[in-house]
């Protein structure tokens, strides 16, 4: 293998392109259309959750309650929608369960994101247990799992994506 | 994306910060045992948490760790001679004890007692393990010494490295704790590094290239399960823990030694890598322990300031004929350059308002709330967690579980570390 072990000396090579001085000159634009995020709660609790998440100001996300089979969303506002409706635009849904309750939906949920190529996540807010009904019903429809999430993970996981 | 202000928060570590503040509730690794190899050798300057301190071992073999300016005219210590149980300071003399204590100020008269009111600021510095570890914070706070297996398996049984890496420490712990990298990255690493090939596991790895993940929130930090397909009905997990602040482990392969890091604050754009191996149940064997010396594994081939030798002055030596044939997917070549140098060209403290976070990165999303909530609540009198015993006793994991259990309660007391007990792994 060729160990060159001369110093680079174009005013682009790592040695001065990693430096705090340059990170000035990152150009510096808006960042495009946050995601495109759904966030259905599968409970009466994960509903308050999912409520007062709502509450806060957002991008795109929108948010809904459902039960099985799960074809059928309910808004915020308690309009029915259809979930492959609603689910045409998006880029990652988010299902919040705190006691394994509709675990058909969550599969139907899960099933129709994975035929669109949708990144699904689930939220297990069971306080103080590591393993319950809510995450058997959840795991595996979720490509990522936060277990046990505290209530405030929804909108930490919503902010950081930009949902 | 994280706002401005708590980038700032995680990332300054300095005296007064509450990261800073935070960190001084652990023992942290400040040196490597080797930099301070026999009484009455050299001392050497020991920069950690925005602090400039100077380390020695006197006459006696006892450790020292103080303020690195003489309290004089302020000259580095680095220059004072290290002799008959103190450092004296070669401008004019004064001489101090490991403690910081002044002990002789040439200068006063023989019956002064002047020297008794001069005492340079200094931290309790212990060796356990490879490691001399360091408590900068409240004395009254002084948590017990540190229990992590690696330094306290049997003489033999562990190696212990450190490199520079050149950005700050949170963009090199996210690196140990952002376990969906690894397909991409470190894919190549696999087949080829000798400890890590020949694994069970490594076939589990790559046969499935799109892991599940799962963050468990437990006491000491976080646990984070990638689950792969293996046989009919059964997951292969491989379970990462990280225990605050600054610890990660890298899931076991096969009989090979498990693997893990510090990751500590030099000042807000540098920090060590500390990379230790070791094995629960047997000595490292000879090839293992020439392969971590070569740089292989976790581990790098560095100058002797532990600056990499591959670094970004010379290009980190990328090899765009490897990359190209597969051999390294970056063209970085080892495992812990091709980490730092993708972290590093992040710039030395990243804009966090400025990434694209998926829901994949939710380890590091929770990381990050863990820790600014603990440093926030630490301000309010509450004490952290990952200090205590119980949360170092831990282990990485690599098992193969059916498909509805849950790994937690799968892998049980695997993620226990307990002397003489074998790892849990594939
Ligand atoms: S793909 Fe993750 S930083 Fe570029
Ligand atoms: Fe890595």
């Amino acid at each position: 293998m060729p160990r060159q072990l001369s110093v680079p000396a174009g005013v682009s090579a790592c040695a001065v392109a990693t430096t705090a001085k340059e990170a000035a000159f990152r150009i510096d634009y808006p960042l495009a259309a946050a995601r495109n995020t759904r966030v259905v709660a599968l409970d009466a609790d994960a509903e308050s959750i999912v409520r007062a998440a709502a509450a806060e100001e957002w991008g795109q996300a929108r948010f809904y309650s459902t039960t099985d089979p799960g074809h059928e969303l309910v808004t915020m506002d308690g309009d029915a929608v259809d979930l492959a409706g609603e689910l045409e635009d998006s880029n990652t849904v988010v299902m919040v369960s705190t006691n394994g309750q509709n675990a058909e939906a969550a599969a139907t949920i899960g099933a129709a994101c994975k035929v669109r190529g949708i990144m699904t996540a689930g939220l297990v807010v069971t306080p103080g247990q590591l393993t319950s009904e809510a995450l058997v019903a959840l795991r595996p429809h979720a490509r990522i799992l936060l277990v046990p999430a505290e209530p405030d993970d929804l909108t930490e996981l919503l902010r950081a994506t930009r949902a | 994306m994280l706002r401005t202000e708590i980038n700032e928060l995680l990332t300054q570590t300095g005296p007064g910060t509450p990261m800073g503040e935070l960190f001084r509730r652990y023992w942290q690794p400040v040196l490597l045992a080797e930099e301070l190899p026999e009484n009455d050798c050299p001392p050497v300057r020991a920069k950690i948490l925005s602090e400039r301190l100077i380390a020695f071992r006197d006459s006696e073999g006892r450790y020292g760790l103080m303020d690195e300016f003489c309290a004089h005219r302020g000259v580095s210590l680095w220059f004072a001679r290290n002799e008959q149980g103190g450092l004296r300071c070669p401008y004019h003399g004064w001489k101090y004890d490991v403690t910081g204590q002044a002990i002789e100020v040439p200068s006063e008269p023989e019956t002064s007692n002047f020297c008794a009111n001069v005492k340079l600021k200094s931290y309790p510095m212990v060796k356990l393990g490879d490691v001399l570890w360091a408590y900068l914070g409240d004395p009254e706070k002084q948590p017990p010494l540190p229990e992590w297996e690696f330094v306290t398996v049997p003489e033999g049984h562990a190696f212990t490295s450190k490199r520079l890496q050149e950005c700050n420490w949170l963009q090199a712990l996210e690196g140990g704790i952002d376990s969906s990298h690894v397909s991409f990255l470190h894919s190549g690493n696999l087949d080829s590094d000798p400890l890590f090939k020949g694994s069970k596991g490594n076939q589990y790895n790559k046969g499935d290239l799109k892991p599940f993940f799962e963050v468990v929130d437990y006491e000491g930090g976080l646990l984070i399960g990638a689950r792969r397909n293996a046989e009919e009905n059964h997951y292969y997990w491989r379970v990462t823990p990280w225990v605050l602040p600054n610890f990660t482990m890298v899931p076991p392969r096969g009989d090979h030694p498990v693997h893990g890091h510090f990751w500590v604050p030099i000042d807000d754009e540098h920090c060590w890598a500390y990379s230790f191996d070791y094995h629960p149940t047997r000595h490292l064997t000879d090839v293992e322990v020439a392969a971590m010396r070569a740089g292989m594994g976790v581990h790098s081939e560095n100058d002797a300031a532990y600056r990499p030798v591959a670094n970004k002055d010379n290009d980190y030596l990328m090899d765009r004929e490897a990359q190209r044939r597969g051999e390294t997917f970056s063209g970085i070549r080892g495992i812990a350059l091709q980490d730092s140098s993708i972290q590093e060209s992040m710039g030395p403290i990243v804009d966090r308002t400025k990434e694209r976070l998926v829901a994949t990165d939710a380890g590091i999303i929770k990381a990050r709330q863990k820790l600014r909530k603990s440093a926030l609540a630490l301000q309010e009198g509450v004490e952290p967690v990952g200090n205590r015993p119980q949360d170092q006793k831990v282990r990485s994991v690599a098992i193969v579980l059916p498909a509805d259990q849950a790994f937690v309660e799968g892998i049980g007391e695997a993620m226990i570390a307990k002397p003489g007990v074998p790892q849990t792994t594939v």
